[in-house]
This record gives structure tokens, C-alpha cells and sequence, in this order.
């Protein structure tokens, strides 16, 4: 047995109905019974709509309430007096004196929409006593669908990937480690200033096969050998052409270079490839 | 207040108080009487109520106000007698202090 939905869809139907008044509400659910048993949530719902309001009168208490609210905290023997009135009011034929809709300003708190939800769910169910003399109302318009709109943007704007930004805001990110099969020169190919000659370090004859990366000598690129390499952080290019050998022991009898194929890269912007330069500015 | 109106309210009543279990439909009939209902009910209502049992073997409460809904019981009987009916489940519910009221 649900006593209090009976008792909402009662009241609510004969506020509808206008077979009962606001007045007739607050006759029984007076102040002194909200001050008791109107959870403090809602009275601070009231009290905003009653300080918002230009008239505080019945009718703003019972909406601002609501009636499934009433019916939830007021004790069901208060309730059912209210409606006990109404019934025999209404059974003897008294006929009520309903307050005209323009007898009292329309006032919306507007503190009613800081509401919480739930809150105000319930207010939706609060209802209104429509006056004899009030003319039905004209059939409500069709809603209709919201017209889609784009979506506003609430963070940064981030490009979609391949979008066009300008030059120099993007940076590609580059390859951090080359692969091995990957020469030189075709790195250079995409460079337009012309690239330096370097000199072909030869293998040694003892040195096995290494592939096609034969100018790296054993402990070179590919093995260090625990060696700690100095790093210059300039080209790709300048990092392929280090023939570090690791080993301190054994780079002379595994790797072969004749002072002809040394080049001095700090003395002089040009390759120098020429035994004689060489020694003239050693 | 119009008759239209109150007819609409105690419609509403007997609709919510039979959903929400206030009172049965056995508790209506209690004081819809099979005496009220052939004093208020139009003929045609009456012929309804019977097809309907002819129909199911029985004549149950509950047959009949499938048939004679809260807006037919609202519209034809005595509200008084749909008040008494409220006032009895409301006195059951422990929240009537004056039964009969």
C-alpha cells in the first residue's frame, strides 16, 4: 500500500481539478508544521523562491514545495485532513472562490533554477489550480528538434593530423636512430648545399665481411666496445662517418689507414684528401 | 467548482488509490453495492458488466471494474459512496482518526 502516492495524485488531481486552493493547503500544512517536518533542503528552496518573489502567498509555498514533497515529509494524518476538507467541501457543494490568474503576479524565483535536479523533478509536479473562468489552453505547439550545431570548443584547438600549419611551427620528428642500411648519401640527396668530400676509410684485409657498412671497422658503430663515445650533436652525416675504433689494443692491427686518408676536419673547411696538405699543416 | 471537475478528482482517487493498493477492488464493491450499481448505472453499463461475466464464467470484483472503471464508477455513482470507500481504506491505512466522516 503506497499511502503517499495515493495521497499526491489526490491533492495534486484536485489542485488540477481546482477543487482545492492553495489556501486549502497551507490550512492544514501551516508553518509551524513545515518548521517541523520540512527537511532543511527544501526550506531553503522556499526561502529563496519566498525572497525572489514579489508576493509570497499559498500558492508559492505549495509550488515551490511540491506536492510530492509535502505528501513525502508532512505526517499522512495532516495530509489526509487536507484532503478529508477538500472531499467534504467539494460532496456539500460549497463552491470555492478561486483567485484569478492576474490577482496575483507571476513570479518565477529564479532561484529556483539553482535548484538541484532532483529538486527540481519534483517541482514539475507541483500543480496549479486553474480557475473556472480560464479558458482551456491552446493546443501546445509541437517541439521541435533542435537545430544541430557545432560543437563548441572548450579546450585548446588541437590541428588534426596532416592539417597545413605553418613553416616552423611544426617540427617532424625525426628518425632518432638510422637504420644501418641506409646510406649516406641519401641523406645528402635531400640537401641542397653540396656535401662535403669524406674520405673512404678502407677495410682491413683481416676484417671480415660486414655487409654493405664496410667502412666500419670493428668496435666502430656497431661495437663500441664499453668505449664511451663523444658525440658532436651535428649531422646524421657527421654520425655515420665516426670510425672510433673501441678497443684501444687492437684498432691498430685490425684497422689499416694510411695517413693519406686522415682528414683534419678542424684545420679546414675542405676535404683535404692530399698527403702534402696534410703534413704541411700538421 | 463544476461537477466536471469533482467528477474528474474522484476518478483520479479511485484510479490511484486501486494502483497503489489503498483499497481493492473487493473494497469498492463493498460499498458500490450490486443494489448502487443497478440504481446508477446506465443500461447499457449493466449489459457490459454482465457480457463480460457470461463471457468469463464468474463475476469477480475485479471483472467488474475492468468493465466499470474509476471514470464510469466517477461518473455514475454517488460520489458519496466513492468517499465512503476512500474514507474505509484511509481509516484501514491508520490515517482516518474519524471513520465515517
Amino acid at each position: 500500500m503506497n499511502l503517499k502516492a495515493f495521497f499526491v495524485a489526490a491533492l495534486s488531481s484536485a489542485l488540477d481539478q481546482g477543487i482545492a486552493v492553495p489556501d486549502d493547503v497551507v490550512r492544514h500544512v501551516t508553518p509551524d508544521v513545515l518548521a517541523v517536518h520540512l527537511p532543511r533542503p527544501l526550506w531553503a528552496r522556499l526561502l529563496t523562491a519566498c525572497v525572489g518573489a514579489a508576493r509570497v502567498d499559498a500558492q508559492l509555498v505549495v509550488e515551490t514545495i511540491g506536492v510530492p514533497n509535502l505528501c513525502e515529509h508532512v505526517p499522512a494524518q495532516i495530509i489526509w485532513d487536507c484532503i478529508q476538507e477538500i472531499a467534504r467541501r467539494s460532496l456539500d457543494g460549497v463552491v470555492m472562490t478561486v483567485p484569478s490568474a492576474s490577482s496575483r503576479p507571476t513570479t518565477v524565483p529564479t532561484a529556483s533554477t539553482m535548484l538541484t535536479s532532483s529538486m527540481s523533478s519534483t517541482m514539475s509536479s507541483g500543480s496549479r489550480p486553474v480557475p473556472l473562468s480560464t479558458p482551456p489552453p491552446p493546443p501546445a505547439a509541437e517541439p521541435k528538434p533542435a537545430e544541430p550545431k557545432p560543437p563548441v570548443a572548450v579546450g585548446p584547438s588541437i590541428p588534426a593530423p596532416g592539417a597545413d600549419e605553418p613553416e616552423g611551427r611544426r617540427t617532424q620528428p625525426g628518425q632518432r636512430f638510422r637504420p644501418n642500411n641506409t646510406g649516406v648519401g641519401r641523406l645528402g640527396s635531400n640537401i641542397s648545399s653540396p656535401r662535403r668530400p669524406q674520405a673512404q676509410a678502407t677495410t682491413s684485409p683481416t676484417e671480415p665481411e660486414r655487409g654493405e657498412r664496410g667502412a666500419v671497422a670493428p668496435g666502430g658503430a656497431g661495437d663500441r666496445g664499453g668505449v664511451p663515445r663523444s658525440r658532436r650533436g651535428q649531422t646524421e652525416a657527421d654520425y655515420d662517418l665516426e670510425t672510433f675504433v673501441g678497443n684501444k689494443d687492437d684498432w691498430k692491427t685490425s684497422l689499416a689507414v694510411d695517413d693519406e686518408q686522415l682528414v683534419d676536419w678542424s684545420a679546414s673547411d675542405e676535404t683535404v684528401t692530399n698527403g702534402e696538405e696534410i703534413g704541411r699543416k700538421r | 467548482m463544476s461537477s466536471d471537475q469533482r467528477q474528474a478528482w474522484f476518478a483520479r482517487m479511485m484510479e490511484s488509490g486501486l494502483e497503489n493498493d489503498i483499497f481493492a477492488p473487493s473494497d469498492v464493491l463493498a460499498h458500490a453495492t450490486p443494489d448502487v450499481l443497478a440504481s446508477h448505472l446506465p443500461p447499457e453499463l449493466l449489459s457490459k458488466v454482465l457480457t463480460a461475466s457470461l463471457a468469463a464464467g464468474s463475476m469477480t470484483p475485479e471483472r467488474v471494474l475492468e468493465t466499470v472503471t474509476p471514470e464510469l464508477l466517477a461518473k455514475h455513482l454517488p460520489h458519496e459512496v466513492l468517499w465512503q470507500c476512500i474514507v474505509a481504506a484511509a481509516a484501514r491505512a491508520g490515517v482516518n482518526k474519524s471513520v465515517g466522516s
